[in-house]
């Protein structure tokens, strides 16, 4: 990188020689004034909007009181916010339960009820989902990630079939996001392979196992086929960052475990990969946060817009976790920013939640910018 | 991790002699392992060609069982056949028939509503004030009521009640409290600047004494309502000439609505049997297809009875179609009195109007007629050179699907499944907000590599970096809550009307989503364009400087013309993000399914729109698989891949065209 040749041309002093500013000087000083100002505005708006979240979003999630925090925002599943009015003016706020029993209490007294669609109660549903999609979303991208990777920067030679990968890389890159959607309901809702007893009849075809059979019927809208499908979003994202650590460990470490005897794979599993896996790690995490952020891919292949259950809560085992659709906090914004009718009520529910939802994306982003700095600073070679 | 294969102990003298083994195979184990990276490397390959194969055989194509097991793509059930078997319905039954008539009178509505507007401009330089006056008093009568609503309900009730009436007393109370929560409403309630102050206490006065059970408007709201009535007569006498022959405009339109609505009702009975006869078959097919596949001999017989027993008859289309085609007569018949209606209009049209926005309003429809009657004659025409069973190609669905400018679907005339309007929107959009962020980033881009000290460095460059994190729903989200009223307020400001577009009719459109995207694009742009001119190689600042230019010279004369390639190709990059992005162009753009009217200019901009992401996300939840209309939402998605693919292989190329010599 260039440094600046000429930090500060004007920076000196005024001196009471000094030649008046030519024009040239006040254009070129005019000139770096634009581009500053370009540099800057572009933060500025960024600014502006963080700012807007936080004084819209912070209300809704802290208190004055202790705990200092909405628990119930938190800790709650999503639910119709039912908005009672007395006659006298007053308005209740209730859960559907809760609005039975005002309106008993209130009788004659009740002058009108508003729902709410999914605005009330809290947004636990969706943070729940969120982890589970992205945490086997990250187990599934960083197995196939890292051992790509390990191919493309340790045993690789020039090729056809290294172009080849190196072009889908690219090219998956580029792919939108809404595509993999398609992919994903396509793959694994629609055809991916399953052990059953008794084939669905849309599976493409079944291999009989003797015991059951492996059917390819597809998984269904549910976790697993949303996080495999976030797995293939990331996965450029995640084989050239892994790939990108794996070459800053100096090739010397790798020729004195080849000339010690230890085998291609030793040295790769004891010399490269203890030191590449912090930064792999770290990079990484970027991956999560995009995987988190990324609503099209699981519209069709995971989300839900309403659950009032916890994925554990139901009686198919851990197993049943992970095949079951899930609610997540993207789409829980989409659906009740854009698929509700707005209210002030419902502007609550959304700035709640897209506050949440930057902040825990952004501790993500936080986390892996600061530990790369941390990581870079610490192995130079 | 893959398991650690174990260890190999120590290479004694046997080892060398015997050939490595795995698992007590033959195998090198160094060979599994390597085979085992390059088969996860090639996952990369197999996901680009497994979404390729998933967008074919759930688009163009459908799996068929072949050999009873294998599936194999065919075109037949694909969505090209489908399309065709719809549009062959469509002009079987003689829908396209009436479309030809649809056609004018559609047209007829879009000027007739211009003209309208026209003729209200003009009517307003006579009537707007006294009306305004009226409105303004109106809405502060319901914006009382409305505040005093609890009271009055209250009292309302209180004077419904059956049985046992309210005493006089509580009555009197109720009446009370209603007149103190109205004098203090009042008290709040701003009037408009378009009253005089004796008139705004007038006002006040009969506001005040509003109760539930009054049944007719205050005497001063009555008067301003007589005024404005008065006033409204007096314009219309003004521009009796052209009111009169708007008013007919409209009528002469209703005999061929009548002969329109009774084509369209023969057409669409044709279309039910025809549908149900296609699901009949259908259901035959299967049957049949159960039969071949039936355990025992009696199962067998039974769908095979089933089968039998489906009407499926063919139906006779020809016979069904001559009603239809004689109603062409009559259509034409309607003709020279239509036709002369419009030229009267043309003949009556102010020639001097009175408002700006009459004027334009006027100029457009004055170039619409005469297209209107040339589209009149065209669909005499087409009616009569149009036949019921000219055959379609397949190719004629496809370019239907590439070229179509309708997207209808769920419609109870005919479906339609044409992407232009969804490309324009992309397109539009796309442009829109590369325009915005192309000098952004490049601006930023120049100011970080070259200007900025290396402490602003280090703060910018991850801070714009940042941006990337931030989830497109959550700008999204933005566009609607924050960005939208932002662009609609400030289109209203007086000093902006300038700007051609404003002001906007909709909060949601397809410059707000450009404004988000761009943000969501200068990152990736802001990225590669600074690595770009990062890598300009030292020698080309320093022989720029020691020829004796300043920093701003060698920058833009030597530096970024030198870093073209990397930029151009970060500009395509960029753009391959925006054009892909879902979740801002689903809930800013606007959502109408319409190609942009491009006769606003620049302004075009304002409108909303509908993209090719968009109405993926948006349709795919709510349609059933194999259906036409999933079908064509797979179309989409190949369109799209192909752009992505595009668009990559361009920034390649570009980047190869313009490589700087080694230095």
């Amino acid at each position: 990188m260039h440094a600046p040749v000429d930090p500060s041309p004007g920076g000196a002093a005024p001196h009471p020689f000094a030649k008046p500013k030519t024009h040239r000087e006040t254009y070129e000083f005019l000139i770096r004034q634009v581009l500053r100002a370009g540099t800057y505005s572009v933060l500025l708006a960024v600014g502006l909007i963080f700012a807007h979240i936080i004084i819209k979003g912070v209300p809704v999630v802290f208190t004055t009181k202790a705990p200092f925090i909405n628990t119930n925002f938190l800790t709650k599943l999503p639910e119709t916010l039912h908005v009672i009015e007395d006659k006298q003016g007053k308005i209740y706020e209730t859960s559907p339960q809760g609005s039975d029993v005002i309106k008993k209490e209130l009788g004659g007294n009740m002058r009108s009820e508003k729902t709410i669609s999914y605005s009330g109660g809290g947004i636990l549903g969706p943070i729940v989902g969120t982890a589970l999609l992205v945490l086997v979303c990250m187990v599934v991208a960083l197995f196939l990630g890292i051992a790509s990777a390990i191919y493309l920067s340790e045993y690789a030679s020039h090729g056809k079939f290294i172009e080849g990968v190196r072009l889908a890389i690219l090219n998956l890159a580029g792919v939108p996001s809404v595509v993999f959607g398609l992919f994903g309901l396509g793959i694994f809702v629609l055809s991916a392979p399953v052990l059953t007893d008794t084939p669905h009849e849309r599976s493409l075809f079944s291999i009989p196992l003797g015991f059951t059979y492996m059917s390819f019927q597809g998984w269904d809208t549910c976790v697993l086929s949303g996080a495999f499908t976030l797995a293939f979003v990331i996965l450029p994202v995640i084989i050239t960052a892994s790939e990108e650590c794996l070459r800053a460990v100096p090739q010397g470490f790798r020729e004195t475990s080849l000339a010690l005897g230890a085998t291609r794979w030793q040295t790769i599993w004891r010399t490269v990969l203890p030191f590449a896996m912090p930064g792999i790690l770290t990079s990484s995490i970027l991956g999560i946060a995009r995987a988190a952020g990324e609503t099209a891919p699981i519209m069709f292949t995971a989300a839900l817009a309403f659950k009032d259950k916890l994925p554990w809560q139901g009686d198919s085992g851990f197993f049943g976790i992970f095949t079951q659709s899930v609610q997540a906090l993207p789409y829980h914004i989409y659906t009740i920013a854009a698929r509700i009718p707005q209210s002030e009520y419902s502007e609550r529910a959304q700035y709640g939640s897209v506050f949440v939802f930057l902040v825990l994306v952004l501790m993500f982003a936080i986390t892996s910018v600061l530990l790369r700095r941390k990581l870079r600073a610490k192995y130079q070679w | 991790m893959p398991n650690e294969p174990k260890a190999s102990s120590d290479p004694g003298a046997s080892d060398l002699i015997k050939p490595p083994r795995f698992m007590g195979l033959r195998i090198d184990r160094q060979q599994v392992i390597r085979a085992f990276f390059s088969v996860s490397a090639a996952v990369t390959i197999v996901t680009l060609f497994l979404i390729m194969w998933t967008l074919v055989t759930e688009g163009p194509f459908r799996l068929q069982k072949k050999l009873g097991f294998l599936p194999v793509p065919t075109l037949k059930g694909g969505f090209l056949d489908t399309y065709r078997w719809e549009l062959g319905v469509y002009r079987k039954a003689g829908l396209e028939f009436c479309d030809h008539v649809k056609k004018p009178l559609t047209e007829h509505e879009t000027i007739f509503s211009r003209l309208k507007r026209a003729v209200g401009a003009e009517l307003n330089t006579v009537s707007k004030v006294s009306r305004d006056r009226r409105d303004a008093a109106i809405l502060a009568k319901t914006h009382v009521e409305e505040r005093a609503a609890l009271q009055r309900e209250a009292l309302q009730e209180a004077l419904d009640k059956t049985g046992p009436a309210t005493p006089p007393e509580k009555i009197e109370e109720l009446r009370k409290a209603v007149r103190e929560a109205t004098a203090r409403k009042v008290a709040a309630e701003v009037l408009p600047p378009l009253f005089t102050d004796a008139e705004k206490q007038k006002l006040q006065e009969d506001l005040r004494g509003l109760q539930p059970d009054q049944e007719d408007f205050p005497p001063f709201i009555q008067e301003l309502m007589a005024e404005s009535a008065k006033q409204d007569g007096l314009a219309r006498e003004k521009f009796a000439a052209f009111v009169t022959a708007v008013d007919e405009f409209e009528v002469a339109a209703d005999p061929i609505i009548e002969v329109h609505d009774a084509m369209k009702e023969l057409a669409l009975a044709t279309k039910e049997l025809a549908v149900q006869q296609h699901m009949s078959e259908d259901a035959v097919a299967q049957l049949l297809a159960a039969a071949a596949i039936a355990k025992t001999p009696e199962e067998k017989a039974a769908f095979e009875k089933d089968a039998a027993q489906t009407d499926t008859t063919a139906i006779d289309f020809k016979g069904r179609i001559e009603p239809l085609l004689a109603k062409r007569a009559d259509y034409e018949k309607l003709i020279p009195a239509y036709l002369a209606t419009v030229k009267k209009v043309m003949a009556d049209m102010p020639s001097k109007p009175l408002t700006g926005e009459a004027r334009t309003l006027l100029a457009k429809a004055r170039k619409d007629l005469p297209e209107h009657i040339k589209t009149v004659e065209a669909s005499l025409h087409h009616m009569s050179g149009w036949k019921w069973d000219k055959p379609i190609p397949l190719m004629q669905s496809l370019s239907a699907f590439l070229f179509g400018g309708d997207w209808i679907t769920n419609s109870s005339w005919q479906d339609f499944y044409g992407m232009v309007p969804l490309l324009t929107g992309s397109l539009v959009i796309s442009l829109t907000a590369l325009l915005i962020a192309l000098p952004f980033s490049i601006a930023a881009a120049i100011y970080v590599n070259q200007f900025a000290t290396l402490r602003e460095q280090e703060i910018i460059k991850p801070l714009i970096e940042f941006i990337q994190a931030i989830p497109s729903v959550v700008l999204g989200f933005i566009g609607i809550s924050v960005v939208g009223d932002l662009i609609k307020s400030t289109s209203d400001v007086a000093w902006l009307q300038w700007i051609p577009g404003f002001p906007v009719a909709e909060r949601l459109n397809m410059f707000n989503a450009g404004c988000l995207l761009a943000l969501m694009a200068i990152p990736t742009m802001f990225s590669l364009a600074e690595d770009a001119i990062n890598n300009v190689p030292r020698a080309f600042s320093e022989a720029s400087e020691a020829l004796g230019a300043t920093k701003i010279q060698t920058v833009f004369k030597v530096i970024v013309p030198a870093a073209t390639s990397g930029i151009l190709a970060a500009m395509l990059l960029g753009l391959g993000r925006i054009i892909g992005e879902t979740m801002v162009v689903l809930l800013v753009a606007g959502n109408r399914i319409a190609i942009p009217d491009f006769s606003d200019g620049i302004g075009t901009v304002f409108q909303p729109a509908h993209t090719l992401t968009g109405i993926i996300a948006q349709e795919l939840g709510e349609v059933s698989r194999g259906s036409p209309h999933w079908q064509a939402l797979f179309m989409v998605g190949i369109v799209l891949f192909a752009i992505s693919l595009f668009i990559n292989w361009a920034s390649r190329l570009v980047v190869r065209k313009f490589q700087l010599p080694k230095i």
